[in-house]
């Protein structure tokens, strides 16, 4: 059920997602957290099975420290998703992490990114993108109101936007967005 | 007393030395020489061709530089069997580092595995060292270009100029005095050049006793690239620096 | 559910069956359902006597790793002003049967940390034992007490690692640390949830509607405790896998304490009922 939105901008990455968490017809918290802070320059959209999420995402985490700590420097956000589709593919056919992410963040060469990574192992760069229910109706949304190189304002309208449609259209409750914010200085809660 | 601790790589002596390490390093001390210069055009490999016997098959593929990846090469001074080892290594590591993140292994991380394994032979019983000094030089997006030197206990540095093999502390003497912040990337060759011309047992210098190769941008791609010098650029080299041997220049 | 056991006559090849095959012999009328020979109705054990035939035949089609014998279940914790509140009911049922009607579900994993129990029962219990154990563990290594949320990382992990293989729990790990008052939902697919307020089992609906509509943050202490109970009878009222008796714990800072085991039957409905009309006289009075 979770909605997972990303899109790039201006020398920015702008991620939301929703902030329910539910089991079976229950929801079991409402100020859920879904965006990772992989480091200071990178979040991770997370969305599928509860546990797997949370497994598999923290093992990234972790690995992006670890690299930091044994090198000195940090990766490119395409190096951490190019790691983490790995991860996915490896797992496949063995026990799969049904696992949907959104990688956004901000590189001082490559500027700002997004990647696209499903359990499957499928990996692309997109201008924007979302998983879950919610991409039937916004990505319709998105296509029609993205415009490359937008101001953090306009984004963050388009993003209303786009949010806005979930709550009009799908037919689970999902009150509450997170919106972040990554660029050259590093993340920001935009609102929530 | 040293007999009955240095037969032993991974024990100390009472005065707290790892004696066959440092025979390790004494062996490369007798292996032809190798410098490195660094500059911010590029980094600079040179190395001495030792020709042991004129009926030995000249090979055209180095004995002493390997390319380890598109970015990263580098110079071997000591046991060239055992630099196999290492260099087969530094290759897989590179190759599996671009398979996993999709992106060139940064210069450093590489020859800190190398010199993991370095390390691990001085600790780890009943093994010899590996009686190998790299000078390693590379490109990568986090620090541009650089230079870096290890030795057989897996000690490794960065460095703006440095030599190994014979005669090295001589070496390193002439370029801690000559060598200039922001050199060209020609002047870091006759640098190099220079310092090899007089750390060479033989007085005359020829091409065909040298070998240099450059880590450098391509102008036209933006790429990095090894490149390794042909005799004419060799020779054109020597001449710019006034450093062609009698014989070649009588006859030339 | 298959259903077909309750007709067939349980145990081995029917030399058991005392009752009804006698009776029959012996020409008795079967108005009365089963008889002994002396003519005093006798009843029939429920078919749990031949454990391995019973849970073979009352699990029959479903998944090998779906057994889920608590799956009646009602619990609740809720953090507050004055600590955390766990309240739960105590049947167990097996299938259509109630299994046991005083079984503990808040599980005292030691004395400042409490676990409650949704789901497989043995899978609960042996689960939170084992994590009484680690974080003993734990204390004695580090000198000090382990932080809710590191216990419930433990379980998370714990039963993480056997996703997929038929763990059945929803369970809520609550205690005080040295953060305050802590509360965490975990379950076997490996969530792990922080939180103020989670009800767990088949009659967590009913609960929540009850709590959420009286939970306040600065409910005093002797409220909070009555809306725990409040909502564990409720629940138990409507949900017919809940029921038996309403065990209620308060967590304070110095560790939990064992508030009151009340029958959540009749007695309560009553109790419950005379309140009520007490107030609806006194309103009809005033």
């Amino acid at each position: 059920m979770d909605s997972i939105i990303a899109l790039t901008g201006d020398g920015f990455v702008m991620c939301a997602a929703d902030m329910t968490n539910a089991r079976s017809i229950v929801v079991m918290k409402e100020d859920m957290d879904k965006i990772m802070e992989l480091d200071r320059h990178r979040l991770l959209c997370m969305a599928g099975e509860p546990g797997d999420v949370a497994q598999f995402t923290e093992y990234v985490q972790k690995n992006v420290h670890l690299y930091q700590l044994r090198t000195g420097v940090s990766q490119s956000t395409r190096a951490i998703a190019n790691f983490t589709r790995n991860e996915l593919a490896k797992s496949l056919r063995k026990n799969p992490y049904s696992v949907n992410l959104l990688l956004g963040g901000y590189d001082q060469h490559d500027g700002p990114e997004v990647f696209y990574l499903d359990y499957l192992g499928t990996l692309h760069k997109m201008p924007f993108s979302a998983q879950g229910y919610c991409a039937y109706f916004i990505l319709a949304t998105l296509d029609r109101y993205y415009k490359p190189n937008m101001s953090e304002q306009e984004a963050l309208e388009v993003m209303r936007k786009a949010i806005d449609e979930v709550r009009i259209r799908f037919l689970i409750k999902q009150p509450d967005f997170l919106i972040k914010v990554v660029d050259k200085n590093g993340i920001r809660t935009v609102s929530k | 007393m040293s007999r009955r601790y240095d037969s032993r790589t991974t024990i100390f002596s009472p005065e707290g030395r790892l004696y066959q390490v440092e025979y390790a390093m004494e062996a490369i001390g007798h292996a032809g020489s190798c410098v490195g210069v660094f500059s911010n055009e590029g980094v600079v490999l040179a190395v001495e061709k030792k020709v042991t016997s004129k009926l030995l098959e000249v090979s055209d593929q180095s004995e002493k530089m390997y390319v380890i990846d598109k970015h990263i090469s580098c110079a071997v001074a000591g046991i060239t069997a055992d630099a196999n080892i290492l260099i087969n290594q530094a290759r897989l590591a590179a190759q599996r580092y671009r398979y996993q993140y999709q992106e060139p292994i940064p210069v450093e991380y590489l020859l800190q595995q190398v010199c993991d394994t370095k390390q691990g032979y001085t600790q780890f019983g009943g093994l010899r060292p590996f009686g190998v000094s790299f000078l390693f030089a590379g490109w990568d997006r986090h620090y541009g270009f650089q230079l870096y030197q290890s030795d057989p206990s897996g000690n490794y540095g960065g460095w703006k100029a440095t030599a190994i093999g014979s005669n090295s502390n001589a070496a390193q003497s002439i370029m801690k005095s000559d060598y200039k912040e922001g050199l060209s990337l020609k002047e870091a060759h006759e640098l190099a050049i220079k310092v090899l011309s007089k750390t060479m047992d033989s007085t005359t210098l020829a091409a065909d006793k040298l070998e240099v190769t450059t880590m450098l941008k391509n102008k036209e791609t933006n790429e990095v690239q090894v490149h390794r010098l042909r005799e004419k650029e060799l020779e054109s080299l020597l001449t710019t620096s006034g450093l062609l041997s009698a014989q070649t220049e009588t006859s030339g | 559910m298959e259903l077909g056991f309750l007709d067939r006559p349980h145990g081995a090849g029917g030399v058991r069956v005392t009752g009804a095959a006698l009776v029959d012999e012996l020409g008795y009328s079967l108005g009365c359902d089963r008889m002994h020979p002396t003519g005093a109705p006798v009843l029939t054990a429920p078919p749990g006597d031949a454990p391995a035939s019973f849970l073979t035949e009352a699990f029959r089609g479903q998944d090998d790793h779906a057994l889920k014998f608590l799956h009646g279940t009602t619990t609740l914790a809720f953090v507050f002003q004055g600590g955390v509140v766990v309240a739960v009911d105590s049947r167990a049922s097996m299938g259509q049967y109630i299994g046991s009607g005083s079984v503990r579900k808040i599980i005292e994993i030691n004395p400042y940390l409490l676990g409650t129990m949704a789901g497989g029962a043995a899978d609960c219990s042996f689960w939170e034992r084992d994590l009484g154990r680690r974080c003993r563990l734990y204390e004695l290594r580090n000198k000090e007490r382990i932080s809710v949320a590191a216990a419930s990382k433990l379980l998370a992990n714990t039963v993480y690692g056997y996703k997929g293989m038929g763990l059945s729990m929803g369970t809520m790990i609550t205690g005080w640390d040295k953060t305050g008052p802590n509360l965490f939902y975990v379950d076997n697919d490996g969530t792990r949830l922080k939180g103020h307020k989670f009800s767990v089992g088949s009659g967590s609906t009913y609960a929540y509607g009850v709590l959420d509509q009286g939970y306040h943050w600065d409910l005093t202490v002797e409220d909070a405790l009555e809306l725990g109970r409040r909502s564990i009878f409720h629940a138990t009222h409507r949900d017919a896998a809940s029921g038996g008796f309403i065990n209620v714990y308060h967590v304070k800072e110095d560790g939990w304490v064992n508030i009151s085991h009340e029958d959540s039957g009749m007695t309560k409905y009553y109790e419950y009922k005379a309140q009520s009309a007490a107030v609806d006289s006194t309103a009809m009075e005033s």
